[in-house]
């Protein structure tokens, strides 16, 4: 069953065209990421996916419904864990996840808090003010946040940036035991970390989706030694590789 | 309910800023105070005429604040995760409301405590005019969720001093608008600042006469106008991604 189909998407901004004609299929359960050079349009991808700005041009639906109309019953099966790190600075990391689980009316929402009080060893930290604790830390609360309403559908736009290696190899398994599960969408620039974690991958450049396909099929396809080097053949068009 | 579940959130934030706190509740207290030690002829400054004053004094503080607060929720990501939510353009706008009439109720209290011990006779109206000064208090919330809409935070602060500048000059808080000139008193009978000070004045006193038609009228189109422009903008802005 096809999650989120994608025909057209174009956001202009001004002079500037963010996100060029995308169109795209991803499956239900699918781990796809989102790779390519900055600026080349992912996270403006996400943020029309995810129903918080307007496409300029084209259509979204989300395991069926259309983004346009069917926006509010769209917006509580998915969430978001946003490029910068999204919480309130001066609630505690408990009050943090208090709230969130509010915003979705999560009806057993002391269980869900502990659930991933543990699964992200926030127990340590759980009565602190957010903005006292370290950039990694607020990461992984505002990771740990993404996950409060058991999302179908799953935006994480570079979730381990700023992650230490330990933080980021225990993230990878909360990622992958979601995988099969819910359907996520991922960017990041680690080419090791698309590598082992998903089904698909996406390239885009300047707005446009130059390259769909598995790790296998790309590395065969540009004849490349390692999927580092195939992302650079693809996004420079051979010129760097 | 989201909007509740917003709004406290948003009280956290605010109280745990004690910076804001001082602006709303310990300087309009000081001038209170201050202001009955001079023995300045007139009636302008009796308790019973300056004690509004102060509460409008206080609530151009709460605008600048909301401000402050919405201007910074935009900036960083957590309006954008919001944006994600199923949350309405009305919860959030009613979560900024709900949060701040607390500290509003928190002001009036207070600044009728000072003011009875410094000799305000104690009566019911008091209590009346709480009530009518939590309606009036959401004039200058919305204002400012407008302005935080529409600026930066840096800006919400010089826009915000702006309103507190207005208010002291043209509500009448500390001289009458006729002292002035014809001119000026037009620019005061066409701002909400000295109406919303007259509907608390007259409250007070219970002397109706002391609000006009006009107070009336102006105050309610200011305080619907500024409603549904600082939902629109508010819900605009962050449909574009626009900081
Ligand atoms: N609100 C905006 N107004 C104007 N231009 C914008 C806005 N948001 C994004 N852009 C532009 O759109 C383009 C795509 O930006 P986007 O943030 O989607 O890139 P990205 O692929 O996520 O990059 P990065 O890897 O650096 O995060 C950039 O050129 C950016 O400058
Ligand atoms: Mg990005």
């Amino acid at each position: 069953m096809v999650a989120i189909e994608i025909k057209d998407l174009t956001k202009k901004y001004k002079d500037k065209t963010a996100v060029n004609g995308l169109n795209l299929n991803i499956e239900q359960g699918e781990l796809f990421a989102l790779l390519g050079t900055n600026g080349a349009g992912k996270t403006t991808t996400i943020k029309m996916l995810s129903g918080l700005i307007l496409p300029t041009m084209g259509s979204i639906k989300i395991q069926g419904m259309d983004m346009t109309k069917d926006t509010f019953r769209i917006k509580s099966i998915l969430n978001v864990s946003p490029q910068e790190t999204a919480i309130a600075p001066n609630l505690t990391v408990k009050e943090n996840l208090d709230f969130m689980a509010g915003v979705y009316q999560i009806k057993d929402k002391d269980r869900k808090i502990t659930e991933l009080v543990k699964q992200f060893k926030l127990e340590d930290v759980l009565n602190k003010r957010v903005k006292t604790l370290s950039g990694g830390w607020q990461r992984k609360v505002s990771i740990a946040i993404s996950l409060i309403n058991d999302p179908q559908i799953l935006f994480l736009d570079e979730p381990t940036l700023g992650l230490d290696v330990i933080s980021r190899k225990e993230l990878w398994q909360v990622i992958q035991g979601l995988k099969g599960k819910i359907t996520v969408i991922l960017t990041t620039h680690y080419m090791e970390e698309a590598e082992s974690l998903s089904n698909r991958i996406g390239i885009m450049a300047n707005g446009n989706l130059i390259a769909v396909d598995t790790v296998q099929e790309l590395i065969k396809k540009t004849k490349a030694k390692s999927f580092e080097d195939a992302f650079v053949n693809i996004v420079t068009g051979g010129k760097l590789a | 309910m989201r909007m509740f579940n917003f709004a406290k959130r948003n009280f956290k934030e605010l109280i745990r800023d004690p910076l804001s706190l001082i602006f709303e509740i310990a300087l309009p207290i000081f001038l209170l105070f201050i202001f009955q030690q001079i023995k300045i002829p007139g009636d302008t400054y009796k308790l019973e005429n300056f004690t509004p004053g102060i509460i409008v004094f206080g609530f151009s503080f709460i605008t600048l604040f909301t401000a402050t607060l919405v201007a910074k929720d935009r900036s960083s990501s957590l309006l954008i995760r919001l944006g994600t939510s199923p949350m309405r353009a009305y919860d959030f706008i009613l979560g900024y409301i709900f949060s701040l009439l607390p500290i509003v109720l928190l002001q009036d209290v207070l600044f009728f405590v000072v003011a009875c011990l410094l000799g305000l006779k104690i009566t019911f109206n008091i209590i009346l005019t709480i009530l009518i000064s939590l309606v009036i208090s959401v004039l200058f919330i919305a204002l400012g969720i407008l302005i935080g809409s529409l600026v930066s935070e840096k800006g919400a602060g010089g826009v915000g001093s702006v309103v507190v500048q207005l208010v002291c000059f043209t509500s009448g808080m500390y001289f009458s608008k006729d002292l002035i000139g014809k001119g000026f008193a037009v620019v005061c009978d066409v701002l909400p600042f000295e109406g919303s000070l007259n509907l608390i004045k007259g409250s007070l006193n219970h002397n109706y006469a002391l609000i006009s038609v006009n107070d009336i009228v102006v105050f309610t189109l200011y305080t619907v106008a500024v409603l549904i422009a600082a939902i629109f903008v508010f819900q605009k802005k962050m449909l574009n991604a626009n900081k």
